[in-house]
């Protein structure tokens, strides 16, 4: 067994002195390259949200009666358009189909301002899943009024389940350039 | 044992004139030290010291005069110097509008905004060419740290010719790309601006420079439910520094 013997001892703590001083000196030249001019200025900046919230998102239909949705804009910018992913389940007998309709009021008595509205979409099979697609534009805050319209025979429940996608910046407001 | 006994020379003033020889017998430790004396070793030794103190006299006489030598051998010149340091000082001011500062609406992906700075080295240094920009952000989030990938705040910074049109935000003259969009995430270690010149001494300007900050990213929300991880809805201070270098070292012969 090597003994390392008082004088070596010293020898050793002597080098790493040196070392030690050698690389605390160098340090601070090596990063002392020279002058540098700096300026800064802040900025403060926050993200929008964008979002759409159904009102209700699954429908039982057990008979040829219409069911209303409402989508209102929950986000914290405009929106141009809007996605609805449309399940619906297959029953064990029949195989009814549905269609949606959006209307920018309420829907009264199966009626959008009298009218039929307007048509989101095609017709939904029963035992699919679609997405669909509107292009109204809602503002943040605003609703639009959906009721979704089955045709066809129930033997058994079947079931509707809609749910709103808003995906940016393809369907939010247009790009905001600003110069100041 | 006395000192007679040790020293029998020095304690007999009526010492014989005839050498003698005494014995000494050390009693106390049985060594035997035998001492001869003679009688005219005292006067021998008495001129020896002598001698010795006129050679220690002397020697000091002598080094003192070499002393004396050297220093008037030795000779000073002095010159003076006079030595002043150059400063580097980089200013930015707005080119046209405000300049940076707060961005007041909500960011969506594909927002960009737009802000007009001059920078100026009003230093007694001329700065090397290139410049640095770092962009931290405060807090950090998924704005600025990259947690998200391809989403996010990018900055970007392109030099007009001529001050740049405020309403378009267009030039009229040609642009310079100083620094292609680019994730802020990146930025917080600093970038390097292409195509900066050396800034002239207390004159030199890097002017009509568009500084663009956008929002990157595609994200879709389920219900008005935003992803777990999102940029959206965030907020963040962000801090731009822009750092000159000074130019290289000079030697100067004269």
């Amino acid at each position: 067994m090597k003994c390392i013997t008082r004088s070596t001892a010293s020898r050793t703590a002597a080098t790493a002195a040196v070392l030690l001083l050698g690389v605390a000196t160098l340090a601070p030249i090596a990063g002392a390259a020279g002058l540098a001019g700096r300026a800064s200025r802040t900025e403060s900046v926050s993200t929008a949200s964008w979002g759409a919230t159904a009102s209700v998102t699954s429908m039982n239909f057990n008979t040829n009666t219409a069911q209303t949705s409402n989508v209102t804009n929950t986000g914290t910018i405009p929106l141009t358009a809007q996605s609805y992913v449309v399940t619906v389940t297959r029953p064990f007998l029949f195989v009814p189909t549905f269609q949606v309709f959006e209307c920018a009021v309420p829907w009264v008595g199966g009626t959008c301002s009298g009218g039929a509205g307007t048509q989101v979409g095609g017709t939904l099979d029963s035992g699919t899943t679609t997405t669909i697609t509107t292009t109204t534009a809602l503002a943040v805050g605003a609703t639009e009024y959906l009721q979704i319209e089955p045709a066809g025979v129930f033997l058994f429940t079947t079931t509707v389940t809609i749910s709103p996608e808003v995906t940016a910046p393809s369907q939010v407001r247009a790009a905001i350039k600003t110069n100041q | 044992m006395s000192p007679q006994e040790l020293h029998p020379q020095i304690a007999a003033p009526a010492a014989p004139a005839v050498p003698i020889h005494t014995h000494i017998e050390a009693s106390e430790t049985n060594k035997e030290n035998e001492v001869s004396s003679h009688s005219h070793t005292a006067k021998k030794e008495r001129r020896y010291g002598k001698i010795a103190v006129a050679g220690l006299l002397t020697t000091s006489v002598g080094l003192l005069a070499a002393a004396g030598v050297y220093a008037g051998l030795s000779a000073t010149a002095t010159g003076a110097e006079s030595v002043t340091s150059g400063t580097l000082n980089l200013t930015l001011s707005p080119d046209v509008g405000a300049g940076f500062s707060n961005f007041t609406g909500k960011m969506a992906p594909g927002d960009t905004d737009n802000v007009y700075v001059n920078l100026n080295n009003t230093g007694t240094l001329a700065s090397a060419a290139g410049l640095n920009l770092t962009v931290a952000g405060a807090p950090a989030n998924a704005l600025t740290n990259g947690s998200i990938a391809g989403e996010g705040l990018t900055v970007a910074a392109t030099q007009c010719s001529v001050a740049w049109t405020l309403a378009t935000g267009t030039c009229a003259g040609s642009t310079t790309t100083l620094l292609a969009p680019t994730q802020v995430s990146l930025a917080s270690a600093g970038l390097a601006l292409s195509n900066v010149p050396a800034l002239a001494a207390a004159t030199g300007q890097l002017a009509h420079v568009q500084v663009s900050l956008g929002l990157a990213g595609t994200e879709t929300s389920v219900n008005g439910v935003a992803p777990a991880s999102t940029i959206q809805g965030l907020s963040t201070t962000l801090t731009y520094t822009f750092t000159e270098q000074q130019r290289t070292g000079v030697s100067t012969n004269q």
